[in-house]
């Protein structure tokens, strides 16, 4: 494939991108709710 | 119950912070001054004036030699490449302009491809210094066993040309 | 004490296990099955993740104007809507950064340059700056409530930029192409899986827009309560001082 390297740079880079925010977003969450009552989470 | 101000501190016995936060009010300065050298930067690049290659020469601003974007359509069976630099002819409008680039243009320049050309009109030929590939919004496939690669190329041409 | 759970539910979960199907095979069919273009030959894979991209930054900044004005609506002054706002409005900035580099990239490809002060291209990296300005607006502190004020009436500024960003290639001579699919034609200039595969990223996309906006804006009911929770923690030894 030609211009591979810049072709897989970019879908690496979305998919590296949303990955590491969307760890980081769940770990958040799972921190938050070692700490949380039920009643702050009502989704459970 | 007593809720007259307090005067004695005591630790552990403040709110919890709701004091001035210095990182956001930066990114919020950042922001504005970030916002002002983007909005400045298209505004001076916008000092070149923009013309379709039948408003060289007869539209204000586009005419002498000052320096000027050019758009057109690189020309079919024009392109020459000599002495390390491209020739070529602009296409648009049913009127012909040459242009000579210093180089060899990089994106998917090619025949029958619209182009912006960054340069001034000297002695009748645009010399150029930046050519920028302005590729179609059309995406048509590859398919050998639809077309043939003669077809294939008057195909591209027609679809760049609109 | 909840426990482990998260923020996450079944539902989040079966959700997110689509997206990652999803995204499999949107990778399966941006590059690999589809077709090269006849003209920009394989480069016209980084479409498949730029468009997607920059279209979740869309969705993302509307749901954010809109959660913005039915906090202001005063109809229902309830702090999730801003928290949805701010949820929205920070993946969306992930979304437009990522499309800003992307098109970065298919632009040295295509158009021989990364970066051009072109309209479009102004235009989007104005928009990404007036996002990371709202962001840095919701952490500058004070009360929920002062937040969600200050933060809605400018979600509802910015939002009028979109339009600029998304017409400006019809407002202003630009590099940058029209759009292929949303334009004022409703022309749709894609061949056969091309067309199916820039489908395929848009929905994927905005799956996974909503499946993080969820997590997020629970972690963000989270950070606030636990936030209440200090000042609650506050007033009752301040009562408890007062009693004594």
């Amino acid at each position: 494939m030609k211009h591979a390297s810049f072709i897989f740079g970019s879908w690496g880079l979305t998919a590296v991108s949303v990955a590491v925010y969307a760890v980081w977003v769940i770990r958040r969450g799972r921190e938050l709710a070692k700490h949380a009552t039920r009643e702050e989470m009502p989704w459970t | 119950m007593d809720l007259t101000p307090r005067t004695v501190t005591e630790p552990g016995a403040q709110p919890p912070a709701r004091k001035r936060r210095w990182l956001p009010m930066l990114v919020v300065v950042g922001a504005l001054l970030g916002g002002g050298v983007v909005v400045t930067k298209f505004l001076t690049s916008a000092i070149d004036y923009y013309c379709n290659v039948d408003e060289v020469g007869v539209r204000s601003g586009c005419s002498g030699e000052r320096r000027m974007r050019v758009q057109g359509v690189v020309e079919q069976n024009s392109v020459k490449h000599a002495d390390g630099g491209t020739t070529f002819t602009l296409d648009f409008n049913k009127k012909t302009l040459k242009v000579a680039y210093s180089g060899d243009p990089g994106g998917v320049f090619q025949e029958c491809i619209p182009i912006i050309a960054h340069g001034r009109v000297v002695n009748g030929v645009f010399e150029s210094d930046r050519i920028e590939v302005k590729h179609s919004n059309q995406y048509v496939q590859k398919n050998a066993k639809r077309i043939d690669q003669a077809n294939k190329e008057a195909a591209a041409c027609s679809v760049l040309k609109g | 004490m909840a426990g482990q759970s998260g923020t996450g539910t079944s539902a989040t979960r079966r959700l997110g296990v689509l997206v990652i199907l999803m995204l499999a095979t949107l990778a399966l069919c941006g590059l690999w099955f589809s077709a090269e273009d006849v003209v920009q030959g394989s480069t016209v894979r980084i479409m498949y993740v730029h468009v997607p991209s920059i279209w979740t930054a869309y969705i993302a900044f509307g749901l954010t104007a809109l959660c913005s004005a039915v906090y202001l609506s005063g109809k229902n002054r309830s702090l999730a809507w801003d928290r949805v706002a701010g949820a929205s409005g920070e993946i969306g900035v992930l979304f437009v950064a990522v499309s800003l580099v992307t098109g970065s990239m298919w632009g040295r490809l295509t158009w021989g340059t990364y970066w051009v002060w072109d309209a479009r291209l102004t235009s989007t990296a104005f928009l990404f700056i007036t996002y990371v300005g709202y962001l840095a607006v919701r952490q500058l502190g004070g009360t929920h409530r002062q937040r969600a004020r200050r933060s809605s009436v400018l979600a509802l500024l910015a939002i009028l930029e979109i339009p600029l960003v998304h017409f400006s290639v019809t407002l202003w001579r630009s590099l940058h192409q029209e759009a292929s699919v949303a334009n004022p034609n409703a022309k749709v200039a894609l061949d056969g899986l091309m067309l199916f595969s820039l489908f395929l990223g848009l929905i994927a996309f905005t799956m996974l827009f909503v499946w993080l906006v969820l997590h997020r804006q629970r972690a963000m009911m989270l950070e606030d309560a636990f936030s209440d929770r200090g000042l609650d923690v506050a007033i009752a030894a301040r009562r408890n001082e007062a009693g004594a």
